[in-house]
């Protein structure tokens, strides 16, 4: 039972971790629009929603967890790392509206055609630069995560796997 | 089941979250025509014409087709120094943060230790 449940949670973890770094190759690509053309950049952009509800998902435990726990007791990181999830989720709503707003490729592809307008393109490009830092100070926050799942699940499986090779070779 | 309720709830949320941003913006009066405004005077800029036509483009602003100001401006490996500055920027954050951080909780790990 004890090891079912480590497992899972290894499993969902190995998850995470590959989510995650998706999500950050995505970021970087959609980021400089002016490098991948702007029709990857709006669809990957529109993929990113997906990706995000998966991020989500994965960590839903932990967000239930802390939601009820917020007014109570609560370690301080917890609760900075709370607020600052909400902030990147409704800054990541803004990028995402203000982009829909400003589309050049993928709405009129399908059909869809806004009125665009200055205000929407300001907040869009505000809003990116604002989404950078705060993506900064999370991925700082999660910096041990980080770490310890790359060790663990890319860097550990690899050294592995060489070590298998050269003893299949030495006794060889 | 279980998921699918999930996924409503953040839908819903980023629906939410759309509706007032877009009511803020409009009420706001932020989101303007396409005018250019310098000093009280503005200049008309049509957003294309007809359908097959070209939009209006300034003199001696004849870009690339399909490249212009959001478009793909950079070629070559023009893409790896954007990818640089935004990888710069998060990690002089997590330099700031992360590391300062991992020498304090060594610094109480060595204090512990007896």
């Amino acid at each position: 039972m004890t090891e079912e449940v480590s497992k899972n949670t290894s499993s969902q973890t190995r998850s995470k971790l590959w989510v995650d770094i998706l999500i950050f190759i995505a970021f970087l690509v959609t980021m400089d629009p002016r490098s991948s053309g702007l029709a990857i950049h709006e669809w990957l952009s529109l993929s990113m929603l997906a990706a995000m509800t998966v991020h989500l998902l994965l960590n839903w435990d932990w967000i239930i967890q802390i939601t009820t726990r917020f007014f109570g007791k609560l370690g301080g990181l917890n609760r900075v790392n709370y607020i600052l999830n909400w902030l990147l989720f409704v800054d990541g709503t803004l990028i995402m509206i203000s982009g829909i707003m400003i589309s050049e490729s993928a709405l009129p592809l399908m059909g869809i055609h806004l009125p665009q307008g200055f205000g929407w393109r300001r907040l869009h490009d505000m809003s990116a630069n604002l989404f950078l830092l705060m993506l900064g100070i999370h991925t700082a926050l999660h910096w041990n995560w980080i770490l310890n799942s790359i060790n663990r699940y890319v860097i550990q499986p690899v050294v592995r796997l060489f070590a298998a090779g050269t003893k299949k070779d030495a006794s060889a | 089941m279980k998921t699918l309720g999930r996924i409503f709830i953040i839908l819903f949320a980023f629906v939410l979250l759309s509706g007032l941003m877009v009511a803020a913006v409009n009420a706001a009066g932020i989101n303007q025509p396409n005018f250019n405004s310098e000093g009280g005077r503005t200049e008309f800029r049509p957003q294309g014409g007809e359908e097959g036509e070209f939009p209006f483009r300034p003199e001696g602003d004849h870009e690339e087709e399909g490249r212009g100001e959001r478009g793909g401006g950079r070629g070559g490996f023009g893409w790896i120094f954007g990818a640089v500055k935004n990888v710069g920027v998060i990690a002089v954050l997590v330099t700031l943060i992360a590391w300062p951080r991992s020498i304090s909780k060594n610094k109480k790990r060595t204090a512990a230790a007896p």
